[in-house]
């Protein structure tokens, strides 16, 4: 089963995307782990397995175009293949809904990524749907709803 | 500058220089401090404003000035301003906040909103933000959700919210109502993969209540046994179906994944079964045990149709086999899922390799002679490209070494040793480690070939040995049995060494050239007075001496360590040798260091002339050759022993009294068990005494070797081994041998009342903590009073905590007798 700790999405330049926790740690643990793992996973070459050992935890990683998608998991609570596939879908689901995803979507648009990931993965960092269309239906409907509240500000 | 969420996050990515970027920042976030500060500030530029300070987080800038304005806007009626707000809370906020008193209302407002979207909203950040106050506070109305709602997007998020609260505050147990949760299961219109992904959540957030051994005194009222376990075997049923069919059947399109039907829902669901098997034997329920068999056959079906060609497939396959070891189900179950992970090793796939090996580890306690029947698959892995592939190949080969694959896996160790750099420094110091542990647990008949493996270990990865592990292999010389033996080796080194001194061994290698000096010092008058010796052109007295002079001009400068072995060896000659042109030679390489600028060399060279001019019987004496080191006591003994030992207090007197009186040096060389054999000399003239004794005392510390054989078989006792558990059929100790940065070493003493066999061990430990179980020690069946081992590593932090679990056999019955207990040190790691 998937109980993500934590996901972090870096570029290759070992910039910041997108940081989301499913477990309380202190602020200086997050800074910690954040700046220790991005280095090695970027060190990490191409053909290696994409489990890596850190701290009291494993850290399943894996790069799509120019980001990496690191994910903090449990140990022997969670399947490290399936966290894969969770990756996998997260990476599918942005692919579709911004139309073939690139970095600067994700850099520009990050709430968005942040609303779709919270209908992916729920608090406790499972997964929560595991339908991609349910997935982006209820994200769209949402981001309409946004939309028509704008468009009666305007008429009212 | 512009004001808008993208013109900023331009200018932070425009940033020529850091300082620049850094500018920048500092000066938005100053001007997002003051303009959430303003009041009248409209709606849309205040969203603007938390959607900057959103990016000031994820760039890891300080962002708590905008908590309560990130809470402001969820009371909005506005679903624009809602959604960012929640979104804003649940990123900017975290469970141990003061502010979530605040949510409270917004929350309970929200949870009965009109519009199921802000419910949905509402009840997911009420999953990330819940403190165990909002949990009791807010339960009753997500369990309204559950009981009520026909909507199957609400459903599923409410349940995943229940399923966070009741973790949160285990006295919500006693609310929850399982009726709930059949009800849903029985409408198949509302039943979607989402709901039941919540329903496997609401189920493991409630067994793992029961696994936790801090709630199993029902001092809330709870009995969890027949409250709550047994209304949850009602469901049991009904997982096995589902299960069943989403193995089998794929037909949902939205569901797929590489042509399985939903690995995700498989998953969870196996998992949750496992739980509920878990919980069902710490608790002893039959409600649920008399499910066990169901159980292992619909795992059997899995693990047989299940597709292993793509990582999807290979997901479920994995988590069936860790549900069959955790639960440690029947025989036959456990050789089809060491079988299941042996296939993963056969293909190009790193991550399922990963997997197969890290899980196979952990299984070989429990099924030795499956996991060693894939050795091929297993020693494949060493030579793998991944580093961090071969490092755990390297940990399962030596898991699953025993005498009857010992020569085989040694081969394959030398193979892997020879492919080697300096990249893999840290496999290479783990094998030698644990191939001078083998040695000493293990008997081997062929000794010689014993000393051929070292010879390679030697010349393959020489330079990457620390003093520390060349000591423990000269121990190993020593205490070979026959002197041939030892000549053998020494001649191979020699004919090696002087032979193709240009291409054999490099300067660099330091463990070779000390293994060949302290070998020459020892043997080599045997070798030489070998009348068979065909290579008496190349090794003979001037040969063997020239080569120690050139040594000792090569590292005269740079290693001050071999010349002190120089030295050694160079006296021990002056016995060995005939030639008075050789031994004056020798002379000269100890003369050499009277005035040396090292106070050791100094000093070691002023004494061994000395010594070198007394007279052949009196140097015999003392130049005898090293007598067997037994390694047995060491760990009882150690402490005393250092305190006790006059050796480093009086050295001056050490000497006189060594010359006058060699029973009495016979004495401490033979009880001076953990001193390395070259050492001992340094030590009986009382040199580096000081600088020695720490480092072999650390290196007993943080041994990982299980402790050496005594007299083969026979465990004994140690005096200081605390009694765990007591039954009817066994007691068990242990003895905390060391517990330091991080890493713990416990061994475990399994004392028998009557004849137990096939003994099985399960230890478990906290989360925070990483478990490393060794093999049973003699072996898995134990006779009435006598003793079995096991070690265990811990690594990781928190308390010392285990619970083991113990399966056996009592005299030879064919039924099972299963044990359990915990124990709690007083060590925190």
């Amino acid at each position: 089963m998937t109980q993500l700790k934590y996901l972090i999405l870096v570029s290759r330049q070992g910039k910041i995307r997108l940081k989301k926790w499913y477990t309380a740690m202190s602020a200086g643990e997050k800074a910690k782990i954040v700046k220790n793992l991005t280095p090695t996973i970027l060190a990490r070459k191409p053909k290696m397995c994409n489990i890596i050992e850190y701290s009291d935890h494993k850290v399943v990683y894996k790069r799509y175009a120019s980001l990496f998608f690191i994910v903090g998991v449990t140990p022997d609570v969670d399947n490290e293949l399936l966290t894969l596939e969770v990756i996998h879908r997260f990476v599918e689901t942005m692919d579709t809904y911004f139309g073939n995803v690139c970095e600067l979507d994700i850099i520009f648009n990050f709430n968005k990524v942040y609303d779709i990931l919270n209908e992916m993965v729920m608090c406790d960092g499972s997964i929560a749907e595991s339908n991609k269309k349910e997935v982006l239906h209820h994200v769209t409907v949402m981001d309409t709803m946004e939309s028509n509240d704008n468009l009666e500000r305007v008429l009212s | 500058m512009g004001s808008s969420l993208r013109s900023f996050i331009k200018d932070v990515r425009g940033a020529k220089t850091l300082a620049d970027e850094r500018a920048i920042i500092t000066k938005q976030s100053a001007k997002i401090r003051t303009k959430l500060r303003d009041d009248h500030l409209p709606h849309e530029k205040r969203r603007v404003n938390i959607q900057k300070l959103l990016y000031l987080y994820i760039l890891g800038e300080k962002t708590h000035f905008g908590q309560v304005e990130s809470i402001n806007l969820i009371a909005s009626d506005d679903f624009v301003d809602k959604r960012l707000g929640y979104l804003a809370a649940t990123l900017l906020l975290d469970e141990s906040e003061d502010l979530l008193t605040l949510l409270t209302n917004m929350l309970n407002n929200d949870l009965h909103h009109p519009n199921k979207y802000a419910v949905s909203l509402a009840l997911t950040s009420l999953g990330f933000l819940s403190s165990p106050e909002l949990a009791r506070d807010l339960y009753p109305d997500v369990e309204n959700i559950i009981k009520n709602s026909k909507d199957p997007f609400l459903l599923k998020k409410a349940l995943q919210c229940a399923a966070k609260l009741i973790s949160k505050d285990i006295s919500l147990l006693e609310i929850f109502n399982i009726e709930d949760i059949t009800k849903i299961l029985s409408n198949h219109s509302i039943c979607t993969h989402g709901v039941l992904l919540g329903i496997t959540k609401i189920l493991q957030s409630v067994l793992l209540i029961g696994l936790d051994p801090e709630n199993g005194d029902d001092d809330d009222g709870i009995d969890y046994a027949n409250d709550v376990l047994s209304p949850l075997s009602l469901l049991l049923r009904d997982f096995f179906t589902r299960l069943e069919n989403l193995n089998s059947k794929n037909i949902e399109p939205g569901y797929d994944v590489q042509g399985i039907c939903d690995p995700f829902l498989q998953c969870e669901m196996i998992y949750t079964l496992k739980l509920y098997f878990q919980v069902g034997e710490l608790l002893n329920s039959n409600h649920v045990l008399d499910y066990k068999d169901n159980f292992c056959d619909l795992l059997t079906r899995i693990a047989t149709n299940t597709d292993s060609t793509k990582n999807s497939g290979q997901a479920i396959l994995y988590e069936t086999v860790k549900a069959i070891f955790s639960l440690n189900l029947n025989q036959p179950l456990r050789v089809l899922g060491v079988s299941i992970l042996a296939k993963f090793l056969v293909g190009k796939d790193n991550n399922t390799k990963y997997v197969s090996l890290n899980t196979l580890l952990k299984v070989v306690p429990q099924e030795p002679t499956a996991v060693q029947r894939h050795r091929k698959f297993i020693s494949h892995c060493l030579q793998d490209n991944d580093i961090s592939i071969r490092m755990r190949a390297l940990e399962l080969s030596f898991a699953i070494l025993d005498n009857s694959n010992l020569v085989d896996l040694i081969d394959e160790l030398m193979k892997f040793l020879a492919k080697q750099d300096e990249d893999s420094k840290d496999l290479i110091i783990y094998t030698i480690d644990h191939l001078i542990d083998t040695f000493d647990t293990h008997t081997v008949k062929d000794e010689n070939w014993k000393l051929d493996v070292f010879l390679n270990v030697l010349k393959l990865v020489g330079p990457f040995i620390n003093y520390e592990k060349i000591n423990d292999i000269l121990i190993i010389i020593n205490n070979t049995a026959q002197l041939s033996d030892k000549c053998n080796f020494l001649r191979k080194l020699l004919i090696i060494s002087l032979d193709e001194k240009s291409m054999g061994i490099s300067d660099e290698n330091i463990g070779w050239r000390l293994v060949l000096i302290w070998c020459i010092g020892e043997y080599c008058d045997l070798l030489l007075n070998d009348n068979n010796e065909s290579n008496a052109k190349i090794i003979n007295e001037s040969s063997i001496t020239n080569y120690l002079l050139t040594l000792q001009e090569c590292y005269t400068t740079t290693n001050h360590k071999i010349i002190n072995y120089i030295l050694t060896t160079a006296l021990k000659l002056s016995i060995k040798l005939q030639g008075p042109k050789n031994i004056e030679k020798l002379r000269q390489v100890i003369l050499g260091y009277a005035d040396s600028t090292d106070l050791l060399l100094q000093m070691k060279s002023n004494q061994y002339e000395i010594l070198f001019n007394q007279p052949v019987s009196v140097k015999r004496i003392v130049l005898e050759t090293m007598p067997k080191f037994e390694k047995v006591a060491e760990k009882q003994e150690n402490v005393k022993k250092t305190s006790k030992n006059p050796v480093s207090n009086e050295p001056a007197d050490l000497l006189s009294d060594f010359l006058n009186d060699d029973n009495k040096t016979e004495a401490i060389a033979a009880t001076d068990n953990n001193v390395g054999p070259t050492d001992l000399l340094e030590e009986i003239f009382g040199e580096k005494k000081d600088t020695k004794r720490p480092l072999k005392n650390g290196k007993e510390e943080s041994i990982d070797q299980p402790l050496p054989a005594s007299a083969d078989s026979n465990v004994i006792l140690p005096s200081n081994a605390a009694k765990i558990h007591d039954s009817a059929s066994l007691n068990v100790y242990a003895t905390l041998l060391s517990a330091n940065s991080g890493l713990a070493h416990i061994e475990l003493f399994f004392q028998a009342k009557s004849i137990i066999s096939d003994l099985q061990t399960f230890c478990a430990v906290p989360k925070a903590q990483k478990l490393t179980l060794g093999q049973l020690h003699p072996s898995s069946t134990i006779r009435a009073n006598q003793i079995c081992k096991q070690s265990l590593k811990i690594s990781g932090s928190g308390k010392l905590k285990l619970r083991v679990k113990l399966d056996f056999h009592l005299d030879g019955s064919p039924s099972t007798t299963n044990e359990q207990f915990d124990h709690k040190f007083d060590t925190t790691l």
